[in-house]
Formats: C-alpha cells, structure tokens, sequence
C-alpha cells in the first residue's frame, strides 16, 4: 500500500530518505572509473546492473569503507555479505580472535577500520583480553551492534560516563552549595558499591537521543525492554544485551535468528550445483 | 524543462571528484592496477566533457525527474527497472539475426505498458494521465504483422495482468472485467482506455481495503469473521455508498458520517444483538460482497 506521506514531501527530503543521490553520485563514478569498458549504449545496462546491485545488496563486495558505511542499506548488505561468505565458519565450530575476523572483514572491504573489530571484539570479550578466541555467532552478533549503530554507541558511551561521574545530561544544574561535589564511581564494583549506572535514568536519556538524532538507533521500545529486566547495568553489559536481543536483530532485518545462522538454503542450493 | 531540486551536474562533478581522491588514498591498489594518481583540474574537466558526451547528465536528469514525479516507495528498485526498460530500447541491444516473434514482442509491449502504468498512483491524476497515454501509444504501436491501434483483446489481456499482479481474486473482479472487456477484434479508444485503467487500479485499492477491514473483522483463532459483523459493515459501506449517488456535497458528508466509527459501532451492535450467530463468513465473501458494491457503480463498456 502506498503511504500517502512521502507524496507530500519536499523533492530534497524524498530523495535523501533513500539516500537516491547517495547512489546515483556512486553509480557515475562507477561509471568514470569503468569508463574503458563501456560502450555507448551499455550505459543503461551499465546503470541497471548498478541499481539491481544495490537492491540486491551485493554492491558493498570489495568498495571502500567509506561507501559500505555512508547509509543504513549499506551497512545492513554488508552485514549479510559477512554472514554469507562466512558463515562455514561457525558451522565447522571455529573460534577465532578478533585479528583473524579482522582479515575476514578486510577480504570484503581491504579499508576496513581495525579499530572498528576491536570495538566489536569488545563488546564478546567484556575486557581487554583481546587475543581471547570468538565463536562465529557471538562476534557476528556483537559486530552488527557495533556496526550498524556506530554513532548511536559513542553517543550511549558520553552519556554512560557523564552518568557515572555523577552528572545528569537531562538535568539543569541549579547552583547551590553542594553542587560542586561530584561522586566517582569506581568501574569495577567493589563488595557493597554499586556498579554501572540506574537503568531506568539511563533510558531517559537514550530515549533523549534517539529523539534528537537522525543517525540510526534501535527501536526504542526494544532498548526499553533491554533496560527494564535490571536495575543497574554497566556500558559493556547493556551492548550484550543489546546484541543478544532477537528484537532488534529482526528489526534491523540484516541478519537471521541466532539459530537460523547456519541454515541458508540458497547457498546449500549453489553449492550443491557445483 | 523542469528545474532540477538538486545540483547537476558541476556541483555533482566536484562531490564525485572529492570521493575518487579519497578513494585513490585509501588503498594502495586499485581493481586494474592503476597506482592512485593525484586528480588534476584538467581530468576532471575531461571527466565532466565525457559524461555529457555520453549522455550520461541527460540521462541522469530525466531519471531523476521521473523518480520524483512517481515517488515511487522503493527508489533504488525504480531506477533499476527504469534503466532496465531504457536499455531494451536501444537500437544495439540484443543484436539478433532474426527480429523476436509476435508472441515475444507482445508480450513486451504489455510488459512496459504496465510499467508505464505503474508508474505513479492513480490518485496523481495528471502524472497518471500522462502514463496512460504512454501505455496507450506503446500498446498501439504498429509492428510487422500488426495494425496501429489497440485490440480488445490485448485490452483485455492487459486487464487481466493488472488484476492478477495486484493479487485481488479471481472471482473478485471477474465481474468488473465483464463490464468493461471490449471485443476481441473491436478498436478500443484512448477515453475508453483510460477510464478502464482507473477504474481497474481504484478496484485493486479498494479490494486492498477491503481486505485490511477484514482482517480488523476476523477472528483470529478462526481466520474468519462472524456474518452478522460482515454483512453489518457490508450494508453501512452499501448505505454509504447509495447516499454519495447525488454529487450536491451534503451527500457526501452524510455518507462519511454513516461510515464514521460511531456509527458503523452502532449497526456492529445492533447486528449481533438483532440476529442468531450463523456460518462465518470467509475472506473470499467479504471481498467479493465488497467489490460487487464498487463494481455496481461501474458504467458498462458500450
């Protein structure tokens, strides 16, 4: 059915919820830089093989960092690229460290930001063990948060450490006389202090964010969910969760169910054909 | 020719410019061995005479302005399919020895009349006028063995596929097709042919909701709906529907007040206390009972 409100929106917005200019501007430089090959009227092929790529999602395969990450469609296809091309791996039961995910993900896109793995690998490994070794699932899991949601996380990241350190981000700060004090939470929890910061604080201001910013964020309501099983949670233990949760797994659309992630017929399909 | 909301092609030329050069930092290699050069003024100049040269700015632009004409809710899959029929248009494509056979060609005529007509919803008259007499002109192209002008019978062929693709039932629109199918061998004008068109693609919408108003209806362990709730909202749509025969806007109002929520409550209510509970009624009845309402409405061809 068709929505009856982007009818009504100003041709820039149109455009732009699309990310259309986005690929049209990729597609001629495609074209530029594949100029050589093409004949005059292989353009109209050329251009539709370029826009049946991106709706397929196979046009990430092999591009720059920059592009895979430049819209939501981008970083979803390349997320299910990764699942595809690798995902004999969790079937054979390797595991394996966050250097040797990292070449995996640079076969895709040879750019692709270490810093980004090690994020990723963080969120698994809950500390800085960083040669520890990773099931296929669980990195998988905890990369798609990372990924996907990259500019939400270092937003949650200013908001969790301002709330460690005692400062509300939604609150105004009225001077008064013990306004100066500022308690500091140690990061580890000691027996009897508590450790992390108030669920229920925290949602208030996660759901300030995902009002104020365009960038992607996971549904609100599901975020909700996450934080009203605890009282208290640390930084790391609120990305698990998040990572754990079908939800927002099945509304990012990139990936299956954890227990779906072996099963792809297709392939089963090709593979068997060969 | 309609101005153009966004910046093409210069301003384009220096974004396009901008993600080369961080292209070419970026890796150390590129996919046919070239080492990253450092861009000049003067390729990118010979860049931008190329693409216009090849038409490729041209080519851009119209594409741009038919996708915020239709607005279609899938852009990406648009574009696609726009440079996919652009391609089987051109004079070097396919390069066969012999010219595809009449069943080929017909078949590809529909093709793309339907595209054209898909193009934007029938509620953006103009732009869906417009793709009508596209349709219309594609559809009565004359070809080796075939005279110019359009046939019932692949007027009807036409109806049929617009009908099956929207994926209302069969039973549903037979009846609407037997109103306005034309003659195998009749010539069916422009005017016929658009009133056709509309009123086809108004019915596929109104069965969509018809549909979704079941679903409202039905019970979900049953995936049926009880008959007196079905047949209490088919007789208010019915009521509604007689009251709007005038064209004087107080007619109007009242048939939206009869199809307001209080009142549709109301005759809901009375339905299920006035009489017994019997058989339920699936979702073939309802549609068909809804559709027949709609179609009664429809003045028959000829």
């Amino acid at each position: 059915m068709l929505s009856p409100e982007r009818l009504a929106l100003p041709d820039y917005e149109y455009l732009a919820q699309r990310h259309v200019l986005t690929y049209v501007e990729d597609a001629v430089c495609q074209l530029l830089e594949n100029k050589e090959d093409i004949s005059q009227y292989g353009i109209a092929r050329f251009f539709t093989e370029y826009f049946n790529s991106v709706c397929q999602g196979t046009h990430i395969l092999f591009r720059e960092f920059s592009f895979i990450q430049a819209t939501p469609h981008n970083r979803a296809s390349f997320l299910r690229a990764f699942w595809r091309c690798f995902r004999t791996v969790g079937k054979n039961g390797d595991l394996l460290t966050m250097r040797e995910y990292h070449c995996l993900l640079q076969l895709l896109c040879p750019d692709f930001p270490l810093e980004l793995t090690q994020k990723a690998a963080r969120i698994v490994l809950m500390d800085d063990a960083m040669d520890c070794l990773m099931s296929f699932s669980d990195f998988l899991f905890a990369f798609q948060i990372q990924f996907y949601y990259s500019e939400f996380l270092e937003s949650v990241a200013a908001i969790y450490q301002d709330l460690l350190s005692g400062k509300n981000p939604n609150t105004v700060i009225v001077p008064t006389s013990s306004s100066g004090q500022h308690r500091h939470r140690p990061s580890t929890g000691e027996a009897g202090t508590p450790e992390g910061v108030e669920a229920s604080l925290f949602y208030q201001c996660l759901e300030n964010l995902c009002d104020r910013h365009k960038y992607s964020c996971p549904p609100p309501a599901l975020v909700k969910e996450v934080l009203s099983n605890v009282q208290r949670l640390t930084f790391y233990g609120f990305l698990v969760a998040l990572s754990k949760h079908h939800g927002i797994n099945q509304a990012l659309g990139a990936l299956p169910d954890k227990g779906d992630l072996m099963h792809d017929p297709a392939m089963d399909e090709e593979l068997e054909r060969l | 020719m309609a101005a153009l909301p966004v910046p093409l092609p210069s301003a384009k030329m220096a974004a396009v410019e901008k993600r080369r050069q961080a292209v070419a930092q970026a890796t150390s290699f590129t996919d046919s061995g070239r080492p990253g050069v450092p861009r000049t003024a003067a390729t990118a100049e010979s860049e931008e005479d190329f693409l216009r040269q090849v038409g490729v700015t041209e080519m851009l632009r119209a594409a741009l302005l038919k996708v915020l004409e239709a607005r279609p809710e899938e852009p990406i899959a648009f574009l696609a399919h726009y440079f996919e029929n652009m391609g089987l248009r051109s004079p070097a494509n396919g390069g066969a020895g012999e010219p595809p056979g009449q069943l080929l060609l017909q078949q590809q005529r529909l093709g793309r009349a339907l595209w054209h007509l898909r193009l934007a919803h029938h509620s953006q008259r103009t732009a869906f006028n417009n793709n009508v007499g596209v349709a219309y002109e594609c559809l009565s192209a004359s070809g080796r063995k075939k005279k110019p002008g359009l046939d019932g019978r692949t007027y009807s062929e036409l109806l049929k596929r617009i009908c099956r693709d929207g994926e209302a039932p069969e039973e549903v629109v037979a009846p609407l097709l037997r109103k306005i199918q034309c003659r195998d061998h009749e010539a069916v004008p422009l005017a016929v042919f658009r009133a056709g068109m509309l009123t086809c693609f108004v019915l596929l919408e109104f069965v969509a909701r018809a549909g979704a108003l079941y679903r409202l209806l039905e019970d979900p362990g049953l995936a049926m709906a009880d008959r007196r709730l079905g047949q209490a909202v088919l007789d208010t749509l019915e009521g509604a529907l007689q009251a709007s025969d005038d064209t004087a806007p107080a007619r109007y109002l009242e048939a939206g007040s009869r199809l307001g929520p209080d009142s549709l409550a109301l005759a809901m209510d009375r339905a299920l206390v006035a009489r017994r509970p019997s058989a339920p009624m699936t979702r073939e009845e309802f549609l068909e009972k809804a559709a027949a309402l709609f179609i009664a409405k429809v003045k028959p061809v000829g």
